[in-house]
């Protein structure tokens, strides 16, 4: 029982992580980023790549990761959403291209591969990332046997909403993003500079699927299309959860996990995703605006 | 205004000819392989639809391509050679042999649990008939729950994204029933008197030739009816004609089955050419890539979308001989993708339109005549 409850919340926060960013992005900006589940992806690759060439650990890339990626959502967001804001669907399609550009841009080794170079770490098969040893282990909780890495997971995920909340509602920075999210206009017509607010907003979302991506590549195969089932996840979780509201995707993310692992646990998990997307819907259906609703842009 | 309806009349019928008049050029293996994309065009028109004119963007179109897809394979799959010659009095596909239920009756009706469900499907016109109803149907209940509760937008197409995933995984799960992740091949031909729909036949191109001129067409009468007109005027303020007195849920239930049941004569269409049913077809990637062909085309028109759906298919194919171009290929379509969105949103279509309007007016320059073209970036 403890065991199934354990899986359940490690899984939940796994989607935690991914939802996070997209909460920021979705829920706050408006903006649907498809590329988020790849930003994920560039996240493991900078965990790959950093152990290859820096000789860097686990932890150290976490930073690592996170400036890569906020980078590239800062680019994204400069040369693409800035000119599509209020076009929901159109945001969809646009960043749909930036997934298969980062997709293709590891497959094909940054163009390398069409000088039969090859960059050790990139390419279209399969990378591992290995952890550190003390964290394989197991240690003994109200009678279970826990996996530390996922203990850690779980860490991790609470520690980053926490850091997101405070950011969101502790800071001067968080209060003019939250007028942006209620009212973009009138946020300006105070002073509030929307499109430098926007682009770091984006920026931070991104740089949270990178740390995302590091923890995903623990204990997953990392690939260049590991970054689609993640975004689809992910958005999930931020629209059960209640567009805009922080405190509804870590309600969403508990819920769909805990979901996930009792029906895993009694059949199998390609049954267990089938009833996650049939929960889904049907919370969709009677209650679009999400478990916790918000009013914001 | 006459000399633009004229001119679209004309791109409309010459479209038409040249599909039309393809087999007298082509050999049989560029006809099978045209047929293919002109599937994928119908495709586009029924994306364009209900993206371009009902303001639902549809993320879960290939639900309906897939179910019609499924339909058509399951009674092709009991007309094949080998299911023919299972040792029974009906035919048994071969992959339920593997799954059989051990010391099960080696007939349809129960040689796994659910197998009896494909007893209607040794009439290929059952399936035939059940590619197209099933997926209307299915869409018709999904249009009136969720069109009632008023849900709209990004929300519709989420649900449909959960949706095609969720169908998707339960036929990968029930590999008695559908033969799972492998989907089913090894076909036989649609079979009409003496007339073998031979998925390299001319016949079967012309089905397919005649299915997208058909479908095109209806689709582009079906938008200037009134209730096309009532439906756009929903799609750009959903509130005020529902004060107007309109029935908004009827009209984009209406058009929502209508989209899927071309998508459904599609995915029937494509098993014919193809050979085979998979549950790839379900893709979320699948589903999303016939919206970028839609886009590209030119969202707002019919005829738009549906060479877009052609010309990209046809690009790729070209591309794909060898693999680095492969690669690249989807790089190109990824930057196209962007390009459109943010240079092009009314897709090419949009631009014949510009091209035309300034034709039109150097030649006739009244301002009276400019019309008033919606470029609304989707819902």
């Amino acid at each position: 029982m403890i065991d199934t409850l354990f899986t359940g919340l490690s899984l939940g926060s796994i989607l935690l992580i991914v939802a996070l960013g997209l909460a920021i992005t979705y829920g706050a900006m408006g903006v649907i980023n498809m590329a988020h589940g790849d930003l994920v992806m560039v996240g493991a690759y900078t965990t790959v790549m950093s152990g290859i060439w820096l000789h860097l650990g686990f932890f150290a890339a976490m930073p690592v990761a996170f400036v890569v990626t906020a980078l590239i959502g800062l680019a994204i967001e400069r040369l693409i959403v800035r000119h599509l804001y209020g076009r929901l669907l159109d945001t969809l399609l646009a960043t749909w291209g930036v997934a298969i550009l980062l997709q293709q841009a590891v497959r094909l080794e940054f163009g390398a591969a069409f000088f039969h170079r090859h960059i050790e770490g990139l390419g279209t098969g399969l990378q591992k990332v290995s952890v550190p040893e003390w964290m394989q282990g197991t240690v003994s909780l109200a009678g279970a046997d826990v996996n530390l890495y996922r203990t850690m997971i779980i860490v991790v995920a609470l520690l980053l909403t926490a850091l997101t909340w405070v950011l969101m509602y502790r800071t001067p920075v968080g209060m003019q993003l939250r007028a942006i999210m209620r009212n973009p206009q009138m946020a300006a017509a105070c002073g509030i500079d929307v499109d430098r607010m926007n682009a770091l907003a984006f920026a931070y979302g991104s740089g949270l699927a990178g740390v995302a991506g590091v923890l995903m590549s623990g204990f997953k195969t990392v690939f260049p299309d590991m970054g689609t089932p993640l975004v689809v996840d992910g958005f999930l979780v931020v629209v059960v959860g209640g567009v805009g509201s922080l405190a509804g995707t870590l309600a969403a993310s508990g819920l769909l996990g805990q979901i996930n692992g009792v029906v895993a646990a009694a059949s199998n998990d390609i049954l267990a995703r089938a009833v996650i997307f049939a929960v889904v819907i049907g919370i969709i259906v009677f209650k679009p605006s999400g478990l916790f609703s918000y009013k914001g842009r | 205004m006459t000399s633009r309806r004229l001119f679209e009349a004309a791109a409309y019928a010459l479209f038409i000819a040249l599909i039309l008049a393809a087999p007298s050029v082509l050999g049989e293996f560029w006809l099978n392989r045209i047929a293919k994309y002109l599937v994928f065009g119908m495709l586009g028109v029924a994306i364009c639809l209900s993206w371009g004119y009902a303001g639902i963007l549809n993320l879960g179109q290939g639900l309906f391509f897939g179910i019609g897809a499924y339909m058509m394979a399951m009674s092709l799959k009991l007309a094949s050679t080998t299911s023919q010659q299972a040792a029974s009095d009906t035919p048994i596909p071969d992959f339920m042999f593997w799954n059989a239920e051990p010391g099960a009756d080696q007939e349809l009706c129960c040689i796994t649990k659910s197998s009896f469900l494909w007893i209607p499907f040794q009439s290929e016109w059952f399936g035939l008939a059940m590619a197209v109803i099933a997926p209307t149907l299915i869409a018709a209940g999904l249009g009136a729950i969720v069109f009632r509760k008023r849900i709209s937008g990004v929300f519709i197409s989420i649900i449909m994204l959960a949706l095609v995933l969720l169908v998707r995984l339960l036929i990968i799960n029930n590999q008695p029933l559908t033969n799972g992740f492998n989907g089913l091949t090894d076909l036989g031909s649609f079979t009409v008197g003496g007339l073998v729909f031979d998925n390299f036949s001319k016949a079967t191109y012309y089905a397919v030739a005649v299915a997208l001129s058909v479908s095109l067409i209806g689709a582009r009468l079906l938008v200037e009816t009134r209730a096309g007109l009532v439906l756009q005027a929903v799609r750009d303020d959903a509130n005020r004609a529902r004060y107007l007195g309109f029935d908004v849920p009827t009209f984009q239930t209406f058009f929502f089955s209508v989209s899927a049941a071309i998508a459904g004569v599609a995915g029937l269409l494509y098993v014919n050419v193809a050979q085979f049913a998979s549950p790839t077809f379900m893709d979320l990637s699948f589903s999303i890539t016939m919206v970028v062909w839609a886009a590209v085309g030119g969202r707002n028109s019919l005829l738009g979308a549906c060479i877009g759906a052609i010309l990209i298919n046809m690009m790729e194919a070209g591309m794909s001989e060898t693999q680095a171009l492969v690669e690249s290929w989807r790089a190109i379509i990824g930057v196209v993708f962007i390009a459109v969105v943010l240079f092009l949103p009314r897709g090419l279509a949009g631009l014949a339109d510009d091209l035309l309007n300034a034709l039109t007016r150097r030649r006739a320059p009244s301002p009276v005549d400019i019309p008033v073209t919606s470029s609304r970036g989707g819902a």
